[in-house]
């Protein structure tokens, strides 16, 4: 499969998921502009993807221990 | 000294005015609550004139002031913050949303708190774009207060999303104003309005009590005519709030002038214009032809990442969840722009791991542009690609994609402070405008730079006309 195809599978399957969480209240219209918006996630989603990243790149934000002052 | 004399005075010239008891705080106050009664619903820049709460912090300041009180320059002078942060006293706050047009908080965002502790009166709650523009509008009319209307041509957009913190201070509505960036929310208006917005640190100010748009990228930071002003409220804004567990425990004070002759080295990526208005480049061009009588200027590159979806992916993920509940409720439906009502839906397209992958490669791109900035006070930029869009047109987003913006991509996603001032006009007579970004935590660099800038032009003195 190549990238483009497997973007655009990538996007029908999401777009099935918020089709069946969100359908009902969605007109075919709306439903048009939701599948552009989900086209550029997972085209983002891939990209990032592509970037080879180290077992120790951590998030730029980390987890801190919580513990309420006496 | 007449108060209506003082609109388009500096917050650092009116603190003097005030010290030396000049300049009444009441009066002051009073001048600026009836311009903002006035004249704010001609640009759509307010939600709620906070009257009572202004007058009474004014007769406080001035009562202070004169019993030989005076807390320091920011003392008996009047402000607007962005409804969205938290006011109690049955103050409004509204978030620009119409599901939330009549929301009363019982306390004070801390930035509010800090504010009210060096004696600035709080006149406004100012108009922003819904949510703060976290749903993925297209257009400036996204705002139960309507769209943002920019002072200098009442066709154009002021915004966003603090569009009400930059028509008012480009207005004279108020001297200084708090508004949000997530990314671009600062700047952006700023630009668009031809006055100056400082971006500060991410943990530079406290977030407790301002909405949650994405808690990895929100910051708080000021308006003002000048970069000096911006640097004299940031000072009283800044530090840490245990309530904020993200803010620090570093120092900021601002000096109005760094050392005299002080020279910069100032960077500018590669292909920085590209993309924007033939104006905005020639403006910048002749801004670098500024800088250089104060500084080098050297072409840098950051390596190849990609920027902007790091930093898209980190907002949609994170204000899909901040605002689950309005999602999933459906309560989308009350916003006031079309697409703000459904396009968040897109967002459970996100998986958990290309979320996290987001939040790693924020850590490489954080490391690289620091390596890149280590050398420089700064890299300079274009404030906006782009004179402010018109009232009835598309707005261009690099969150959305249809803009590219590696410097706004970078700067919020990294967390790193920037200062945007004008720095001309286009063919539109709108402002275009000159950004300043630097290392984490060097506020007080690049606002020395932007101050510098400030002081070899008159960009900052030009006001539009209010007839």
């Amino acid at each position: 499969m190549s990238e483009s195809e497997a973007v655009r599978a990538e996007v029908e399957t999401m777009l099935g998921l918020v089709r069946e969480r969100y359908g009902s209240r969605l007109s075919a219209e709306e439903l048009d502009s939701v599948r552009t918006a989900i086209e550029g996630i997972v085209q983002a989603a891939h990209v990032l993807r592509a970037v080879r990243l180290a077992n120790a790149d951590e998030p730029g934000q980390p987890f801190a221990a919580y513990r309420a002052d006496p | 000294m007449s108060a209506e004399d003082v609109v388009f005075t500096p917050v650092r010239r009116l603190g003097e005015l005030i010290r030396e008891r000049r300049l009444s705080p009441v009066a002051l106050a009073e001048t600026f609550l009836d311009r903002l009664e006035r004249l704010g619903p001609r640009y759509n820049a307010v939600v709620t004139v906070t009257r009572a709460r202004a007058l009474e912090q004014a007769r406080r300041a001035e009562a202070e002031i004169a019993a030989g009180r005076y807390r320091g320059p920011l003392h008996g002078i009047p402000y607007g913050a962005k409804d969205l942060l938290a006011t109690s006293g049955g103050i409004p706050t509204t978030w620009g949303a119409a599901p939330f047009k009549d929301r009363v908080f019982d306390f004070d965002a801390t930035a509010i708190l800090k504010l009210e502790a060096a004696g600035a009166v709080l006149c406004a709650k100012l108009a922003m774009v819904e949510l703060a523009g976290g749903m993925g509008y297209r257009q400036p009319n996204a705002a139960f207060t309507g769209p943002g209307v920019n002072p200098w041509s009442r066709d154009a957009w002021s915004g966003g999303s603090s569009s009400g913190a930059g028509s008012a201070v480009a207005a004279g509505l108020v001297p200084f104003a708090i508004g949000s960036e997530t990314w671009g929310s600062i700047l952006s208006p700023a630009g668009n309005c031809g006055v100056a917005g400082l971006r500060p640190t991410y943990g530079r100010v406290s977030r407790h009590g301002a909405m949650a748009l994405c808690w990895t990228l929100d910051k708080l930071g000021p308006l003002g005519l000048t970069a000096d002003d911006c640097g004299l409220v940031l000072e009283a804004i800044a530090g840490r709030d245990p309530a904020d567990p993200t803010t620090v425990d570093r120092p900021f004070h601002h000096e109005p002038a760094g050392p005299a002759g002080r020279r910069f080295r100032f960077g500018v990526l590669r292909a920085v214009t590209d993309g924007c208005e033939e104006a905005v480049r020639e403006n910048f061009e002749r801004s670098l032809g500024v800088l250089r009588q104060i500084g080098t200027v050297e072409e840098v590159a950051l390596p190849d990442l990609p920027y902007d979806d790091i930093t898209r992916t980190i907002l949609f993920a994170e204000a899909a969840s901040a605002f689950e509940d309005l999602i999933e409720s459906g309560a989308m439906r009350g916003l006031t722009a079309p697409e703000d009502r459904y396009t968040a839906y897109a967002r459970d397209a996100i998986l958990a791991k290309d979320y996290l992958k987001a939040l790693r490669l924020r850590g490489v791109m954080a490391r690289e542009v620091d390596r890149v900035l280590a050398p420089l006070q700064a890299l300079v930029a274009p404030g906006r690609a782009t004179e402010a869009a018109p009232l009835d047109g598309e707005v261009r987003s690099a969150i959305r994609g249809t803009a590219r913006d590696v410097m706004g991509a970078v700067g919020n996603g990294a967390g790193l402070p920037a200062v945007v001032v004008p720095n001309g006009f286009g063919p539109r007579g709108l402002p275009t405008s000159l950004q300043f970004m630097g290392r984490a935590w060097e506020e007080q660099t690049v606002l020395a730079a932007a101050c510098a800038y400030q002081s070899l032009t008159d960009w900052h003195e030009r006001h539009p006309d209010m007839s």
